[in-house]
């Protein structure tokens, strides 16, 4: 009988200590994983003959936050807006017989033409070389290859790499590739969002926006979506007019030349009189 | 205000390029010359891409070498067969010089080319100019007289070539080839160096063809007109580097400075003008050749592929 009497407590303690541990064991593998949505407030842009650059802000939120405030810092999220990438040939001056002329060259293949970074940390915090350069997060990480046509240069990375390097120098001088280390702020638990500016010079082409959420180093998910640039009223019939009718737009251009200066021929002799 | 450029992809202040227009036309008004020499190196200096620079340059020759060419046939100071011979060597030389652009481009050397080009000219035109003119000024202030650069009845190797033109409004029998030969040099050099080449004609035309100075002038913006019009075709249909905004800011600023330029112009002493213009001419050769001796700043450039979208 005594043996029953304790029994009894100890097989109840043991069935609700097993239901707990089960329930925790359920809970781990049950929930939620977090993941990114967003947008971007602009999908098109329209270069008029008034532009001179514009905003676009790409806001997002973290489905499943655990984060417990907006300042925690548990999520990294980094917005990387991209340009279509078109090949580039990268020329090097050198001085020959007293004059500095360009001597080599390397084409590379693809290269962005436009790439502003946000994040909510310098990158190099965020996550690792292997995730960087797996999803082209960053300058240095951009894949550019050389490309056949490449003029008095050894095929030396060192050497490739100098010519990589001041191409993103020069975008830089430009303001074509832009970083912003701390662009991206959280709003609250899961509320994020982050400003990119697109300068007058912007290539002209569909752009693409990319949303990339961290934790720990690791990339959870990301989302990806397009923006459109494009000319727009007189920009783009004058634009599609040199393009695609040139003699035509060739023979405006002269007409309007012509009539202009005998316009003001004859008008100054009228004024002289 | 800003205005965004069709071809040059970039927004620029209408202002600027109004006054660099009017400014560039009060000082060909004044001098009698195209501008095109102070015009393309001061777009590329302001970011223009040198091949946008050059073909919307020759658009602006249209527009200043019709309006001085007009007043000029009114006085009947355009000789036109002459001018229709060197033309049609202008034609060829203005084709194979955007054929050169389009060349020089793909290989990267477009830029030193031109430079080198307008160091070389300018600098042997300019020098060219000074000495001539202090002479000139020298001599008028000793009270003595100018030295005729024509004497009848001189024969030169010019005179031995075959297809012989008579031409009546300049008084000569000469060979149909120097002129034409002469079109198709300054055609080339004004399509690779966006400019109308009178300041390169005018010289040849006086020394070599023996033209009396009265048509000169006129003769040469004559045929610039023509050759400046078929460059502007082929630039926007070869290499579609005619930005028609930036033609019309820099057209609608020029008209209105040449006027002036020419009314300054008339105050100014003869000697005196060629004078400043020689130290034009080359202050802007120096300029350009200054950079292409001094390590730049930057070593690297970059620049995209053709028919970018």
């Amino acid at each position: 009988m005594k043996r029953r009497a304790w029994s009894l407590p100890a097989f109840a303690i043991a069935l609700l200590l097993g239901m707990s541990a089960t329930r925790a064991i359920a809970a781990a593998v049950d929930a939620p994983r977090e993941t990114v949505e967003a947008d971007v407030s602009t999908r098109s842009v329209s270069i008029t003959s008034g532009f001179t650059g514009t905003e676009i802000i790409i806001f997002g939120t973290v489905e499943n936050s655990r984060q417990p405030s907006a300042e925690a810092g548990t999520y990294d999220v980094v917005v990387v807006v991209e340009g279509t990438p078109a090949p580039v040939v990268v020329r090097r001056k050198a001085r020959a017989g007293g004059l500095w002329i360009n001597s080599s060259s390397i084409r590379f293949a693809s290269f962005p033409s436009y790439y502003a970074i946000a994040s909510t940390r310098p990158i190099d915090e965020v996550s690792d070389i292997a995730v960087l350069n797996k999803n082209e997060i960053g300058f240095g990480h951009v894949r550019m290859m050389p490309s056949g046509s490449s003029r008095n240069v050894a095929t030396d990375p060192a050497e490739i790499a100098k010519f990589r390097e001041a191409v993103i120098r020069l975008k830089q001088r430009d303001g074509l590739y832009v970083t912003a280390d701390y662009g991206v702020s959280f709003i609250g638990r899961s509320l994020f969002r982050s400003t990119i500016t697109l300068p007058p010079n912007v290539p002209v082409g569909a752009l693409t926006a990319r949303v990339y959420l961290l934790k720990d180093r690791a990339l959870l998910s990301s989302y990806r979506s397009k923006v459109e640039l494009e000319r727009a009223g007189l920009e783009r019939f004058l634009h599609a007019a040199a393009y695609d009718a040139p003699i035509f737009y060739a023979a405006a251009t002269i007409v309007l030349a012509a009539l202009a200066g005998m316009a003001s021929a004859f008008a100054f002799r009228l004024a002289r009189r | 205000m800003h205005v965004y450029l069709p071809i040059a992809e970039m927004p620029v202040n209408v202002l600027v390029f109004l006054s660099l227009g009017a400014a560039v036309g009060f000082l060909s008004g004044l001098f009698g010359v195209g501008g095109g020499f102070l015009l393309t190196p001061l777009l590329i200096f302001l970011g223009i891409p040198p091949a946008v620079a050059v073909g919307t340059g020759a658009a602006h020759i249209v527009a200043s070498s019709v309006s001085g060419a007009v007043t000029q046939y009114q006085r009947n100071n355009v000789d036109v067969k002459m001018g229709l011979v060197m033309m049609a060597g202008g034609l060829a030389g203005t084709f194979i010089g955007v054929e050169a652009v389009r060349l020089l481009r793909k290989s990267g050397q477009f830029d030193v080319t031109v430079s080198l080009i307008y160091v070389t000219f300018l600098g042997v035109i300019g020098g060219l100019m000074l000495i001539e003119s202090l002479t000139a000024w020298s001599n008028t202030r000793t009270g003595g007289t100018s030295a005729s650069s024509r004497r009848s009845g001189q024969h030169s190797w010019v005179d031995g070539l075959p297809i012989k033109m008579r031409f009546n409004r300049s008084k000569l029998y000469i060979s149909a080839i120097p002129p034409a030969v002469i079109g198709m040099f300054v055609g080339f050099l004004a399509a690779i160096m966006g400019i109308g080449g009178g300041f390169i004609m005018i010289p040849a035309m006086i020394y070599l063809l023996r033209m009396p100075a009265a048509v000169v002038v006129g003769t040469s913006l004559f045929q610039i007109v023509f050759v400046a019009a078929f460059a502007t075709l082929l630039h926007a249909v070869q290499n579609r580097t005619v930005d028609i905004v930036l033609a019309m800011l820099l057209i609608a600023g020029g008209v209105f400075g040449a006027q002036f330029g020419a009314l300054a112009g008339e105050r100014l002493r003869n000697e005196n003008m060629r004078i400043l213009l020689a130290a034009l001419v080359l202050i802007v050769a120096v300029r350009i050749g200054v950079d292409l001796v001094l390590p730049p700043a930057e070593l690297y450039s970059f620049s995209g592929m053709q028919g970018g979208s």
